[in-house]
């Protein structure tokens, strides 16, 4: 009678656990927050040299509509990604094909399953505190730029990082995250 | 002529057109050589076959290929519906290739293959800027682009992002990427691109109708979609399905007139097959003459010639009206003269034109030269011995006719003079003319429409202006394209709204490239040992930098032409000119222009043309206009010199009643022009060769009603061949395509103004000294 009290309990449970966090959910709860701010520290790796360019600075993110990127140090800059392009502060012109990262970046940032499925397997790991999605490109030609990519976090996005297929590594680590009030 | 020798000749033609529907069958085993290019019926510009050369290849992209934009509530799922189903096509074979997903068009990285050459290319803004101190000033934005978060960096190959610079500095095609597909952001909307490249000929059918049964489902399933079409394809799908659509109405509508009319006066169904056959003879005889002599034949020279081979039917008419009515008494010999004066007259309008320096004309006069002769020797060798069912009814129609339409006064040559002069001072003083491209545009409205919008979301030229630049080799061309480039930029400083696609921009020359690589090196001297420093790098970064400089190889124009973004600016490169103009070795290359297109910008491009040796400023639109204009004076001046040899043959047979003969076809031609006048109707080359016809049809009508004015049957011929040319010819006029309107609108006219001076100014009595036979 236990062991069948447990087999029906487990089989009640295996869909239940499959079901118990996805990406849908996952995107409810990242959606839950429209607006936040914080801090980053960006380090980008580079094969053929030692050391690594790191840099730090504010971000503040709306989703569906923009992120800024305050660069603090080395240099200062803020630089808004938008869906549609990406504005210097200092009025630079961004590099050809610049748009398709800042796209790329904003879906990350927003976890936009649905658009990021067309280019990216996905694949969800842990629970609702603790979970990582790891992406990797589906077209050959995307796969010459980017190895993977792998999101975490719990609340918020806390850690993005990218590797490529000459060995490069981008790391973007978000800390101090308050959701923003007075954002619609 | 007897009858035997009659017969024989009669064999002999037959045998010759034997000859001829074999040689052409063999001339024709390839498919019919025919050309559809407008330009092709334009005379060969002497002085320009670089200019035929650079338009053909601007053109290119046009015809090959087609661009749809399509915008949508469902973007992702229409665009792919339609993408799919092209893609059917591409595995169909009507299509070569067909791109729209992100990746069709991503060629791989301009880095990886720009990167060795990008030491000795600076933009002017960086010249700039390292010229003033050194490039102290660049050190803030690298560091900038080095810490964005969508910068791919790279140190050591580029610290200071040089190739990004000279890449946003390059003209980029507006379409880029969203949600996986080609995209154009434009008026607030994305507008997904599908480009396809065609497998054949924009022209050819099936091709035509798959694509367009594609388009048409897609639409059907996607009612919300905005769909824009832009290629010629659409546009020749479009002139097809409207000719098919006019055949089955007009054409129709004038065929069945045709038949009614003549089987209501022969009652014999034969009768509407002896009409074709002298049309049919001439027609073969016609297309195998023109198209061994000439070797290609255009498809306007088919049409026209084709319709003004129908005077043709003049001919039979005037035979077989002859016969029917005088039965047993016809003989051939009375009807042959003004036959002969009939054909030759005709003749010599048309080989007039074959003298005139337009090869269109040429092929149009030979075609329509060849087909009269062909018709006439099969009227007369073969028609009077098929047999013919005459009816009494025809000739008691004819007589009564005849009583009918006596008018009550007739013209005095005075009075017709008068009027003649009143007529041309209308004309000179009213008539207007207009070469415009659109006479030749038979798209409908709505296509035109969704190529500007096409060109308006795309911001994409269609290579109508241009600078033709040449130079004695490919540097001092690189210098002089440079120049140009130089006064076009200060011109659009200066406010000048236009935009332009040079070569120069992206290959500069040997000499400015050493002169880059100098700049470059200056760079990196202590400006790049502070960016090193700044960006927390590690000193030997420098050194590593540094060291790529050494191999820093120079970008040719074979090289750049070579890359996937150069080769979109192949189609300004026209390479070595030496087989265009033997004197003239060298190289050419174009700058095309696109932008604002009103007199002031004309006026300035051209002082900026005029500003440098060897180049040229070309107008493709107003150019063709200019042609077209100098096809229609060169088809009016010689109109009115075969009028003129016309006359003097006419008077030299008829002497004082050569004015009878006279005034139908001159008369009509008269008033055909002075209702355009009076009403607006510009002259173009198309009414003009309408006018040709209206001669041709009444000059005969003019002939028979001087040589048989008391005969019934001749007064029956001229109405039947007027009403049959009528139903032909003028019903055109309700024709969309303009070409055809304006060819109709004038026979029109034209033919109703022959049918009615005839009668006023038959002579009264039987002319003096011809024998006329008693029986009627």
């Amino acid at each position: 009678m236990p062991l069948r009290t447990l087999l029906a309990s487990l089989l009640l449970w295996l869909p239940l656990a499959a079901h118990a966090f996805d990406l849908d959910d996952l995107h409810r709860q990242l959606a839950a927050t429209p607006s936040l701010t914080g801090r980053f520290e960006q380090q980008r790796q580079l094969a053929d040299l030692d050391s690594s360019l790191t840099s730090r600075g504010k971000f503040r993110f709306e989703r569906g509509e923009r992120v800024v990127w305050q660069l603090e140090s080395p240099v200062e800059e803020r630089i808004e990604l938008t869906p549609e392009a990406i504005v210097n502060g200092s009025g630079d012109a961004s590099p050809p094909g610049g748009e398709q990262v800042a796209q790329l970046f904003l879906q990350l940032l927003e976890g936009d399953w649905q658009a990021l499925e067309s280019r990216f397997e996905l694949a969800l790991d842990g629970d609702r505190d603790a979970w990582q999605v790891a992406l990797t490109p589906k077209e050959p030609a995307l796969r010459e730029r980017i190895e993977n990519i792998t999101l975490d976090g719990g609340r918020y996005i806390d850690h993005l990082d990218m590797h490529t297929p000459t060995g490069d590594r981008l790391e973007v680590r978000l800390f101090d995250q308050q959701p923003l009030a007075d954002a619609p | 002529m007897n009858v035997r020798s009659q017969q024989a000749l009669g064999w002999a033609w037959l045998g010759i057109l034997a000859l001829c529907a074999v040689w052409l069958g063999w001339m024709l085993r390839h498919g019919l050589p025919a050309d559809t290019d407008l330009t092709a019926l334009l005379p060969a510009d002497r002085q320009a076959p670089l200019v035929e050369r650079a338009d053909r290849q601007l053109g290119r992209g046009f015809e090959n290929r087609f661009l749809l934009l399509l915008r949508a509530d469902d973007r992702v799922a229409a665009t792919r519906a339609l993408g799919k189903a092209l893609e059917q096509l591409v595995e169909d074979d009507r299509l070569a290739s067909v791109d729209w997903r992100e990746l069709d068009l991503a060629d791989a990285d301009p880095h990886d293959w720009m990167g060795q050459w990008r030491y000795r290319l600076l933009t002017p803004e960086w010249q700039r800027a390292i010229d003033r101190d050194g490039g102290e000033a660049l050190v803030e934005p690298a560091l900038r682009a080095l810490f964005s978060p969508t910068a791919r960096p790279d140190p050591v190959a580029d610290p200071f992002g040089l190739l990004d610079a000279w890449l946003a500095y390059q003209p980029h095609s507006p379409i880029g990427a969203a949600d996986g597909l080609l995209t154009v952001k434009a008026e607030g909307h994305d507008w997904s691109v599908l480009i396809g490249e065609l497998a054949g000929s924009p022209y050819d059918l099936p091709l035509q109708r798959a694509l367009h049964a594609t388009l048409e489902r897609f639409q059907q399933a996607h009612p919300d979609a905005e769909l824009v079409r832009s290629g010629l394809v659409f546009h020749a799908a479009a002139g097809a399905r409207q000719a098919r659509h006019e055949m089955s109405t007009i054409g129709a509508a004038s065929l069945l007139g045709v038949v009614v009319i003549i089987g209501f006066v022969f009652r014999s169904p034969r009768v509407l097959l002896q009409l074709m056959v002298p049309l049919l003879a001439g027609s073969l005889f016609a297309l195998a003459l023109t198209l061994g002599l000439f070797g290609r034949l255009h498809l306007l020279t088919l049409a026209f010639g084709a319709s003004l081979i129908g005077i043709a039917i003049d001919y039979v008419l005037h035979l077989q009206c002859d016969r029917v009515i005088h039965g047993r008494g016809f003989r051939l010999r009375r009807l042959l003269p003004s036959l002969t004066l009939g054909l030759i007259s005709s003749v010599i309008a048309y080989a007039a034109q074959a003298l005139t320096p337009m090869p269109g004309l040429r092929q149009m006069a030979a075609f329509a030269a060849f087909g009269l002769v062909g018709a006439w020797l099969t009227v007369v060798l073969w028609l009077p011995r098929l047999r013919l069912h005459a009816s009494p009814f025809t000739a008691r129609l004819a007589e009564r006719w005849w009583r009918l339409c006596q008018p009550r006064w007739r013209l005095h040559p005075v009075v017709a003079l008068i009027a003649a002069g009143v007529l041309i001072a209308i004309c000179a003083a009213r008539l207007t003319s207009d070469d415009s491209l659109e006479l030749l545009n038979p798209s409908p409205a709505e296509l035109m429409h969704d190529e500007q919008r096409a060109q308006q979301l795309l911001h994409r030229d269609t290579g109508n202006r241009y600078f033709l630049v040449q130079a004695d080799d490919t540097q001092a061309l690189l210098a002089r394209l440079g120049r140009i480039d130089a006064a076009l930029d200060r011109a659009i400083a200066g406010g000048l709204e236009i935009d332009y696609q040079s070569l120069a921009r992206s290959v500069p020359t040997a000499a400015e490239q050493d002169a880059n690589l100098e700049r470059v090196r200056r760079l990196y001297g202590s400006p790049l040992e502070t960016l090193i420093q700044r960006a927390g790098l590690p000193a030997e970064v420098a050194d590593a930098a540094r060291a790529r400089l050494d191999r820093a190889p120079r970008l040719t124009l074979a090289d750049w032409l070579k890359t996937p973004l150069g080769g979109l600016q192949q189609r300004l490169w026209l390479g070595d000119t030496g087989a265009f103009q033997p004197n003239h070795d060298g190289v050419a290359a174009t700058i095309v222009l696109e932008g604002t297109r009103d007199a002031r910008t004309t006026a300035r491009l051209r002082a900026i043309a005029d500003g440098e040796p060897r180049v040229e400023f070309v107008d493709r639109v107003s150019r063709i206009g200019q042609l077209l204009g100098e096809l229609r004076r060169h088809t009016a001046l010689w109109v009115v010199l075969a009028m003129v040899v016309m006359s003097l043959v006419l008077i030299w047979r008829y002497r004082s009643q050569a004015w009878r003969v006279i005034v139908p076809p001159f008369g009509a031609t008269l008033i055909v022009l002075a209702l355009f006048a009076l009403t607006g109707v510009p002259l173009n080359i198309f009414n003009q060769l309408g006018l040709l016809l209206v001669l041709g049809i009444g000059l005969d009508a003019g002939i028979f009603n001087v040589e048989y004015a008391r005969q019934s049957s001749a007064w029956l011929a001229i109405t039947l061949s007027t009403l049959t040319s009528l139903l032909a010819f003028g019903m055109l006029a309700f024709s969309a395509t303009p070409a055809l309107h304006y060819l109709g609108l004038t026979c029109l006219i034209g033919l109703a103004s022959v049918w009615g001076l005839v009668p006023w100014v038959r002579p009264a009595g039987p002319l003096a000294g011809r024998k006329e036979s008693a029986h009627v």
